[in-house]
């Protein structure tokens, strides 16, 4: 270490209305692992394709090996040994993984056929090489996903890369799979020389894999850190530019009371498949339900049916001692549920209008936002979306702005805004933060915390078990369409809880679904 | 349109105006080709239109029924529903009224006139259900079922004209003439411009209001742009989907009974040479907005009556018109990829310079 192998000296780079890239400077070692961290928006993956020859940056140079360079195309940073790993991955799916690698620089047979047998050899060396095992013939269609980055690394190196630049390589992998990852990673820089850039937003990630590491924030490079001196809290405040405090969430003791009742329902998903087989549970007003899953368990359609959304085959949901069977979405909204769906452009919002009338939703007959019954009180209706922006810090120069052009994270504040505005008892929210940078979790948890005190029932169905752990009184874990265990927060670490999760405890339960059990 | 951001809104009526200004140069080069006189082409075209009280009032004439189906296929877009059946809605809209005016020549005027328009509007309706109902309960594509819809009315009015309904003065594929105080009174003398103008100024406020001020219009709209989210704020989105078909059908049928009432005083075999597309095109021009939909009617109707007068004194075929709409058509559908076009070749010129500097 200790070579600088990149150098990007005063790079700026201007879209239209953004400067993405504000005078950055950055230095990478030879044989380091950089991890570039930056909330979404702060111009990381700009920087990387500038290296990497997708964009020219606007003023700036690029100093590889200690020369001046200029890449017009990711030709010329190929052929300067920089290859890039994309978020979302380039791969021909009916291909096989040795067609794969050699595409672009393919062995011929008398200069027009693929040399099909060079090319599962040039694989099969690769993979030696590396230490990345692949299968040459398999087909790519058939890999999962880890897997398939893989095939993108090797293409990488194949093509001769020295210096890699993984984009987020960790959003689309399990645990189990970015432990692979990493170790291949080190692997690629302690024995076989390379050089590796990775971006990221995942703290602990960072803290694990990295040697040193550079926040950006904005468009601008905040700093650069060697891993040994940051932590979470250091790393997280140069990327928010403020305090943020992790684990200060106030808990008020309320009174509880029984409001949201469900009796062992039962639920078909789209392919007509029992997907609930049979759940029960309870929800008491002042506390936050969490119910930890791995995806595809029943939650999403658990959430459907009690909003109305989806039908019941079997079973009773019952609010207040009344119960919802067969009622509209409408009618369930008016007994009191809101909801914050899973997809917020799927469901909770309309990307192409703005962002009052995207809150108007639910109160458009609402005598408070009407004249004469039928006609739309737009003042009223502006003045309330106003008040909403303010009190929930969504980031807008005004409410007429269309949705679509928000981030992230603001346009799950609108969704937030509109569904606790209506101060019903019930709150159901599902992957609140999904998507949404770290400055904007904290304050959406804030928010339902705040709710919770204030007697709210909250049922919170999130993937992410660190929100569950942080926000839940009480957690379920579901596993095909049954319900698993219940827990007391602090009664369970987040360790147990996958083996409920993926069903491994069932020789534990002995069968007993839905019993109380205390870690 | 007034829901855009001022920066959108403007961009729009720039690549609007462009759209028109591009398409009439392609008009003057399709003129020089021919050997003809651009300017004299075109001030033809405008005097053709605008020229005379009658040509104005021609003009004007023209565009009752294009912004009655304009606004008809504006209403079922908004719910996301693309009703290219208007045609058929008209055909039997205007056969209804019609056959009001033939049957019941007895009725004074207050209630027959309202009745012939009603009849109408709901035969129109009804027709416009069908394919309304076959997308919402069996997902049939709507496009198909109206386009081929348009082609049933057509013919079955055709019969209708021709056999049991045909008139006795001579062979014409027409009714008989609907009883006089049915037919609404001129306003010009030989001009086809007649009161109906009146009823569909009205109904056109009704719609723009219903549209942009109301609740209904809100969920109307919520419904077009994301179902699943109207949906899930508890809008009923396959009845809106229906309802805004029944008022769609119901415009375009009308459209029908002011060309039977106000224009011909009978229902004719092709009473409408494509207006309902026209409409559509209308529509699909100025995304669906109801005062543009009235502003680009008049500018449709003076390219049509113009374009008569334009080949009566120059040669020019009138032809050339259709040639101009479509163009302009074409030229708002690739408003996404020339906007695409323009920010590259800024950002290419940005660049340039910088380099430049550079080496310099």
């Amino acid at each position: 270490m200790g070579d600088k192998i990149i150098e990007l000296k005063n790079i700026s780079k201007q879209f239209p209305g953004v400067l993405a890239n504000d005078n950055i400077n950055l230095e990478i070692d030879k044989g380091e692992i950089h991890a570039i961290i930056g909330e979404n928006g702060a111009g990381k993956s700009t920087l990387m394709n500038t290296l990497y020859g997708l964009f020219e940056p606007t003023s700036g140079e690029i100093y590889i090996d200690g020369n001046k360079v200029r890449f017009l195309s990711p030709l010329d940073a190929i052929k300067h040994k920089i290859g890039m790993v994309h978020q979302h991955f380039m791969l021909v799916p009916s291909f096989t993984v040795a067609e794969n690698i050699v595409l672009g620089i393919e062995p011929r047979k008398n200069k027009l056929f693929i040399n099909k047998d060079e090319a599962i050899k040039i694989t099969e060396d690769l993979s030696k090489t590396y230490g990345l095992y692949v299968d040459p013939r398999q087909k790519v269609e058939t890999i999962s996903v880890g897997i398939q980055q893989r095939i993108e690394i090797l293409k990488v190196l194949h093509k001769g890369a020295d210096i890699l630049i993984l984009d987020e390589p960790t959003a689309v992998l399990t645990p189990q799979e970015t432990q692979e990852l990493f170790s291949i990673v080190r692997n690629l820089v302690d024995n076989l020389g390379k050089t590796v850039i990775i971006i990221t937003h995942k703290l602990q990630e960072v803290l694990q894999l990295s040697d040193r590491v550079s926040v950006m924030r904005q468009g601008k490079m905040i700093g650069t850190l060697n891993t040994k001196e940051a932590n979470e809290q250091i790393l997280a405040e140069m990327m928010v530019g403020r305090e943020v405090l992790f684990d200060k969430l106030e808990r008020k003791e309320v009174p509880h009371k029984e409001i949201l009742k469900v009796q062992n329902i039962k639920a078909k998903d789209n392919r007509g498949l029992m997907i609930i087989k049979d759940i029960s549970l309870n929800l008491k007003s002042g506390e936050v339900l969490g119910i930890a899953g791995i995806e595809g368990n029943g939650q999403s359609e658990l959430i459907e049916v009690l909003t109305g959304l989806r039908s019941l085959e079997d079973g009773d949901i019952i609010v207040n001692d009344v119960s919802l069977i067969n009622s509209t979405p409408k009618e369930i909204r008016n007994a009191s549920i809101a909801h914050v769906p899973e997809d917020r452009l799927a469901m909770g919002l309309s990307k192409d209008a703005s962002i009052y009338e995207n809150i108007l939703m639910g109160s458009q007959y609402n005598e408070e936002y009407t004249k004469i019954k039928i006609q739309l009180n737009n003042k009223k209706i502006k003045k309330r979306a106003k008040d909403l922006i303010k009190k929930f810090d969504i980031r807008t120069p005004s409410e007429d702005v269309l949705i679509g052009n928000l981030s992230g994270g603001n346009m799950q504040k609108v969704v937030i805004a509109r569904e606790f505005s209506f101060n019903t008892e019930i709150l159901i929210i599902a992957q609140p933060t999904r998507g949404v940078d770290i400055g904007a979790i904290e304050f959406i948890h804030e928010q339902i915390i705040e709710k919770r005190n204030q007697g709210a029932a909250i049922l919170l169905v999130s993937a992410d078990l660190d929100e569950i752990f942080r926000l839940s009184d009480r957690i379920l874990t579901i596993y095909e369409g049954r319900i698993t265990g219940e827990f007391k927060q602090g009664d369970i670490t987040k360790k147990e809880i996958g083996l409920y999760m993926t069903g491994r405890n069932k020789s534990e339960l002995g069968g007993g679904i839905g019993e109380e059990i205390n870690g | 349109m007034k829901k855009l951001m001022g920066k959108q809104r403007s961009e729009y009526f720039i690549s609007l105006f462009l759209s028109i200004f591009a398409s009439l140069l392609i008009g003057v080069l399709i003129m020089v080709i021919n050997g003809k006189n651009p300017i004299v082409g075109y001030s033809a075209l405008v005097t053709g239109s605008f020229g005379s009280t009658y040509n104005i009032a021609t003009t004007f004439a023209k565009t009752v029924p294009l912004v009655l189906t304009g606004l008809g296929t504006a209403i079922a877009f908004r719910a996301g529903i693309f009703n290219v059946g208007g045609e058929g809605q008209l055909y039997l809209g205007g056969f209804a009224a019609a056959y009001i005016g033939i049957t019941f020549t007895k009725l004074p005027p207050m209630i027959g006139i309202p009745l012939a328009i009603l009849a109408g509007a709901v035969a129109g309706a009804a027709y416009g259900y069908i394919p309304a109902i076959l997308k919402v309960k069996y997902k049939v594509d709507e496009v198909i079922t109206t386009i081929m819809l348009n082609t049933v009315a057509a013919l079955f009015t055709g019969y209708l004209v021709n056999h049991p309904f045909a008139t006795t003065q001579g062979k014409m594929g027409a009714t008989e003439i609907i009883a006089e105080q049915y037919q609404f009174s001129k306003l010009i003398k030989l001009s086809t411009l007649n009161t109906s103008i009146f009823y569909m100024a009205a109904i056109a406020l009704i719609i723009y209001y219903l549209m942009e001020k109301t609740s209904f219009g809100y969920e109307l709209k919520m419904t077009g742009q994301n179902s699943q989210f109207a949906r899930y704020g508890g809008i009923n989105d396959k009845k809106q989907m229906i309802v805004a078909m029944l008022i769609s059908g119901g415009l375009c049928g009308m459209a029908g009974v002011f060309e039977v009432l106000g224009v011909h005083y009978r229902f004719l075999q092709n009473i409408s040479p494509g207006y309902a597309f026209d409409g559509m095109l209308i529509a699909l021009i100025v995304k669906n907005n109801p005062i543009g939909i009235i502003l680009m009617s008049i500018f449709f109707g003076a390219l049509k009556t113009g374009s008569i007068s334009m080949e009566n004194a120059t040669g020019i075929p009138s032809e050339l018109v259709l040639v101009i709409q479509s163009i302009i058509i074409l030229f708002i559908a690739g408003e996404a990829g020339f906007k695409n076009i323009y920010k590259n070749w800024r950002l290419k010129k940005s660049s340039e310079r910088k380099v430049g500097e550079e080496n310099a």
